[in-house]
């Protein structure tokens, strides 16, 4: 494992809160997401509701959990998949040859040349609600990020002396890349997978924000501040928490990141 | 090589804005001179037939016929009109001295040019028993029917109806130039956001006081809340409940509530295998608390609807019904139940191993109707019906009726849509199973019967007799859920006076108003 | 030099085709009846249902297979049509002009303005370290950790509705601009004053730097002769960068302040199924991006020569 610096340690630290906040909140709230009191709507918080009701009489805390939760779990995901399929492609890239190298480069020009939102958009058109397919089209913006860098650190590694004598030894492909090919590439793609989740949650967000994908009752941060904005002089508290929440967890994934954009 | 000149047509484009900007600065409507308008619709054509509730709204299109507060047909282009003995024939006479803005007179020629083409187009004209439209002499119209029709007068006042000038429409009946009669005259068209509309001068009737009058489309419904707040906008429509109370709070503005004949209504398909007894039906009503929505959700009390049409419409209103009295057939648990619906360790309602779950469908153009839609969801769980809520667009409703996949539909239905309610009445109940936005699968031959005699109907008393009847059927038989009854919310800016709500939503009224000298 | 604008033809013409295709294949395989959801745009919600969607798919010929479409599209497209928007029926060309302009004023203008703030910014926090160097990145992180949209959502509420200066919403004067090119600009600046401040940073500490100094120049000297292009390059090739990813911070920034442009109108056309609309926007956008792209190149080109070789 790298070696971290304590800014990292701090993004984790946060990181790891947030997440046994969601846990414990989904696992022992006594309230569901959906279940309204319209007789309670928009109190402070109290000892039953800690974190206050919001305009429908659902309890806050328990929403706040399972959406911080949906966020980790679909940046999570995204991240994962984004850097597995980027570093491969990449990484193929460079090894199958010209003709590889020649199709993921249109390939890649096409999507970047489309704003990935609007990708996005258009999957979320095709399957409304769906966080499938939320998924698949945050993770297919953004492994061309992790394809460009991989491929281009690949490119130095493979004419490297090192890689050239263990290839003329006889070892495998699978050698060659963990022992030449990995070590070079890894701390780049755990910067870019930090930034990665940071990325994934304000896109979830945004989409949030043009009512996009999201169905209720479902908690989402960037609904649930869209929901609440109209409220911004009432009950300010309210809309504070989404807010916070992105922020501290885009934040967080920034510091783990640690070097800078 | 494609690629210079379009790059060169961008650079120009964006120069010429600049300059359009620095133009428009210094001349034509500024903010002392314009009322400006912020309402949700976006409109993308000058066709009537399209996007005439705009146009008819600013003022700018004018109908043969207008409609007054209560619902009564009043003359406009038409200063008078007479149905023959037989009801198969109406004749107009127009009124004289009306010209375009094209500045060419109003004549009988023109009119039914005008009503020629929007009868080739979508709108509620296509399907009246017309047999001819012809012009009379120089100033009266004649339209002659294959049978008596009473809602004539009421469909030639819908806004896709509206008058203009011959030269207004090209080749195809497309429309250039939307020379109308109105007080306003367009004076930029910029879709899909905005239409600015200078005052004309020849107007026939009240000429507008204020010079310009700007509509803005905006989108999302807290961004037009903050033109309301910081006075950007003079009238904002269709205000989020939400903000309510923090606008009311305001004192450069007017917070102004008008009841309109849009009703939130459930549509159900009575056809499926869960909702086919009327019992299902009414247990999915009672289980509705419909005051906590009209004060938590929509906020504003009283808006609580049990009817589909509203008190207004008194020939559609049934005045023996209040909150109690569905009551009486039961509760939602002891009608399910009889159902043999049970619930299981889940709370869950259940039978034959299958559970009661729902899709209903709504449709984002209205926040209300998510937020409405979100707490009908926790209510229908807590009788153990579990409901899964999709938000869409609203031709989903339509299309959702057409393939039969439809289950619950929550949507905003204007029952003014047409001035006389029989006309939506007769799409939403009249033929067979029902309407796109009306019943689905549900038959009645009663009510259809009584409809179609409504058409031909044109004693009063009659009229109302047949017309209770029919709500009374709607009321029992619940093939439609109303929700609550419309309050439309708008902010008036206090440096404007004279402004009035039209019901029908038809017009702002703009030549009305005047700017209070300061 | 040649061989790159060859090379940025060939990728433009991909870029185009795949563009097109892509979306077209994207927007057919879109769940639902497309009559209703253009009839829903064209008639408005009241008017919506099956009559008018008939109407709509006879006029426009929907039934024809996907096949047909899109050959019609691809052989338009080779005469640089784009077609007629199926919603309002006017040329796709003008209503994608007239949201291009929009978006460019507003791109062009935050570019400017994030400029503006970002590079004394940078330079300030690389020339006078800590403290300030902390405090404005710190300032910078917090602004990146948010979504655009609230940055967007706290001006309004400030410049607009507290202090009234700028207008909510709307455009047609230069006062509507202010605020959604602010909100563009400041969030660009947070991300760009790093990007000037390590490359200043960089080029303070190269030894032909500080030599410079050593045999005599000025600060300012030093600054202008050896510092300027150095510091440039990177931070060229950064804007030109952000400058096709601001179109998604666009897409909420046009939302949330009612402009009418390409981001806003591309959402809107996927909404009403408005396939010429989305290919074209699409396609201009494809463009753009490939033509800044060279345009990155030849400036940088042009500040650092000696990148011609690489």
């Amino acid at each position: 494992m790298m070696k971290m610096k304590k800014s990292q340690w701090v993004g984790l630290a946060i990181l790891l809160a947030l997440l046994a906040f969601s846990l414990g909140g989904m696992a022992f709230s006594p309230y569901s997401i959906s279940q309204q009191d319209l007789n309670a709507i928009m109190e402070s918080p109290s000892a039953i509701h800690w974190l206050g009701t919001d305009h429908f009489g659902r309890s806050m805390f328990t929403r706040m959990a399972h959406a911080v939760g949906l966020s980790f779990g679909l940046s999570l995901l995204c991240m994962f998949t984004s850097s597995l399929v980027g570093t491969a492609f990449g990484v193929w890239s460079v090894w199958g040859g010209k003709k590889v190298d020649v199709a993921m480069g249109i390939v890649v020009n096409i999507l970047l040349a489309l704003p990935g939102l609007v990708v996005v958009l258009l999957f979320a058109a095709i399957a409304p609600g769906s966080f499938l397919v939320l998924y698949l089209a945050i993770s297919l913006v953004q492994w061309v990020e992790y394809f460009r860098v991989v491929r281009a650190v690949t490119q130095g590694v493979i004419q490297s002396p090192a890689r050239q004598s263990s290839r003329m030894m006889g070892f495998g492909r699978w050698y060659q890349f963990k022992r030449h090919i990995w070590p070079a590439i890894s701390p780049s793609v755990f910067t870019l997978a930090a930034f990665g989740g940071a990325n994934a949650i304000l896109t979830m967000a945004s989409l949030g924000f043009v009512y996009v994908g999201i169905q209720p009752p479902l908690a989402e941060l960037g609904l649930m501040t869209v929901e609440l904005f109209p409220y911004y002089s009432e009950a300010p508290w309210l809309l504070a928490q989404p807010l916070v929440v992105i922020a501290l967890m885009v934040f967080a994934f920034h510091l783990l990141a640690g070097k800078r954009a | 090589m494609k690629v210079m000149p379009f790059y060169k047509r961008i650079l120009f484009c964006s120069s010429i804005l600049f300059g359009l900007l620095a133009v428009t600065a210094c001349s034509g409507p500024t903010s002392s001179n314009t009322v400006s308008i912020s309402a949700a619709f976006e409109f993308t054509s000058l066709d009537p037939s399209k996007n005439g509730y705009i146009f008819s709204r600013m003022q700018v299109v004018e109908t043969l016929l207008d409609v007054n507060e209560k619902g009564l047909l009043i003359p406009a282009l038409a200063k008078d009109w007479q149905v023959s003995e037989d009801a198969r024939t109406w004749t107009f006479d127009l009124r004289d001295d009306v010209y375009f803005h094209d500045g060419t007179l109003m004549n009988a020629e023109a009119v039914v040019n005008s009503l020629l083409i929007a009868q080739t187009k979508h709108g509620a004209l296509r399907n009246a028993p017309i047999n001819s439209i012809s012009a009379a002499g120089d100033s009266s119209v004649v339209i002659s029917l294959s049978r008596p029709y009473t809602l004539l007068g009421a469909v030639l006042a819908n806004y896709a109806n509206g008058i203009l000038s011959p030269a207004a429409y090209g080749n195809d009946e497309e429309v250039l130039a939307l020379s109308g009669t109105g007080p306003y005259k367009v004076f930029q068209f910029a879709p899909p956001h905005k239409l600015v509309v200078e005052k004309f001068d020849d107007y026939w009737g009240k000429k507008a006081s204020i010079p310009f009058a700007s509509y803005l489309t905006g989108h999302r419904a807290e961004s037009r809340v903050l033109q309301a707040k910081s006075g950007q906008a003079d009238i904002v429509f269709g205000l989020d409940p939400a903000s309510l109370p923090s606008l009311q709070r305001m004192d450069i503005l007017t917070v102004s509530s008008n009841s309109i004949p849009r009703t939130i209504v459930l549509k159900l398909n009575s056809g499926h295998r869960f909702l086919n007894d009327v019992r299902a039906r009414q247990a999915l009503s009672l289980a509705i608390d419909r005051k906590g929505i009209a004060k938590g959700v929509l906020r504003i009390p009283g808006s609580e609807a049990e009817q589909i049409l509203p008190a207004s419409m008194s020939n559609w209103h049934l005045d023996n019904v209040t909150s109690e009295t569905e009551s009486e057939v039961g509760t939602p648990e002891s009608l399910l139940s009889s159902l043999g619906w049970n619930k299981n360790a889940n709370g869950m309602l259940e039978r034959e191993g299958e559970l009661f779950e729902l899709t209903l469908i709504t449709y984002a153009d209205r926040p209300e109707l998510t937020a409405v839609a979100t707490a009908i969801q926790a209510q229908w769980q807590a009788i153990g019906v579990t409901t899964k809520v999709e938000i869409t667009n609203s031709s989903a409703i339509a299309m959702g009726h057409q393939d039969g996949s439809l289950e619950v539909a929550l949507i905003a239905r204007n029952y003014g849509f047409i001035a006389d309610p029989l006309g939506v009445m007769l799409s939403d109940f009249g033929s067979n199973g029902g309407g796109d936005w009306g019943a689905m699968n549900w038959n009645n031959s009663a009510l259809s019967a009584d409809l179609m005699t409504l058409e031909q109907t044109s004693d009063p008393v009659s009229y109302k007799e047949i017309a209770q009847r029919s709500a009374q059927i709607l009321f029992n038989q619940r093939p439609m859920i109303p929700v609550s009854s419309y309050v439309q919310q708008t902010s008036v800016n206090n440096r404007i006076k004279g402004f009035r709500y039209d019901p029908f939503e038809r017009s702002f009224y703009l030549n009305e108003m005047e700017f209070v000298k300061p | 030099m040649k061989a790159m604008l060859l090379e940025r033809l060939l990728q433009l013409i991909t870029v185009v085709w795949g563009v097109g295709t892509l979306t077209f294949i994207l927007m057919r395989s879109l769940p639902g009846d497309m009559a209703y959801r253009i009839a829903a745009s064209r008639y408005g919600q009241d008017n919506v249902n099956s009559e008018a969607a008939a109407l709509v798919r006879e006029e426009l010929q929907l039934d024809q297979s996907p096949w047909v479409a899109y050959w019609h599209w691809l052989t338009d497209l080779l005469q640089f049509k784009l077609g007629d928007s199926l919603v309002s029926g006017l040329p796709v060309m003008d209503s994608v002009q007239h949201m291009l302009g929009h978006s460019l004023l507003l791109a062009l203008s935050g570019l400017m303005l994030s400029v503006l703030i970002a590079v004394p910014l940078g330079l300030l926090s690389a020339w006078r370290g800590n403290p300030l160097d902390s405090v404005l990145m710190g300032l910078s992180s917090a602004i990146r950790a948010m979504p655009v949209f609230v940055v967007g959502v706290l001006l309004l509420l400030f410049f607009a509705l507290h202090w009234g200066l700028f207008p909510v919403a709307g455009f047609g004067t230069p006062a509507h601009l202010v605020l959604p090119a602010l909100t563009l600009a400041i969030s660009l600046a947070a991300v760009s004053n790093r990007v000037v401040r390590d490359s200043a940073k960089h080029t303070f500490q190269a030894a032909f730097y500080r030599f410079s100094r050593v045999k005599g120049l000025s600060e300012w000297q030093t600054f202008r002769q050896h510092g300027v292009r150095n510091i440039a390059v990177p931070v060229v090739a950064f804007f030109g960068i952000q400058l096709v990813s601001m179109i998604e911070g666009i897409v909420m920034i046009e939302s949330l302040f009612s402009w009418p442009g390409i981001g806003h109108g591309l959402a809107h056309a996927i909404f009403a199924r408005d396939i010429p609309v989305i290919q074209g926007s699409a396609l201009v956008m494809g463009v753009l991006f490939v033509l800044l792209n060279t345009l990155v190149d030849i400036i940088c080109l042009w500040i650092d020569p000696r990148g011609a070789k690489a």
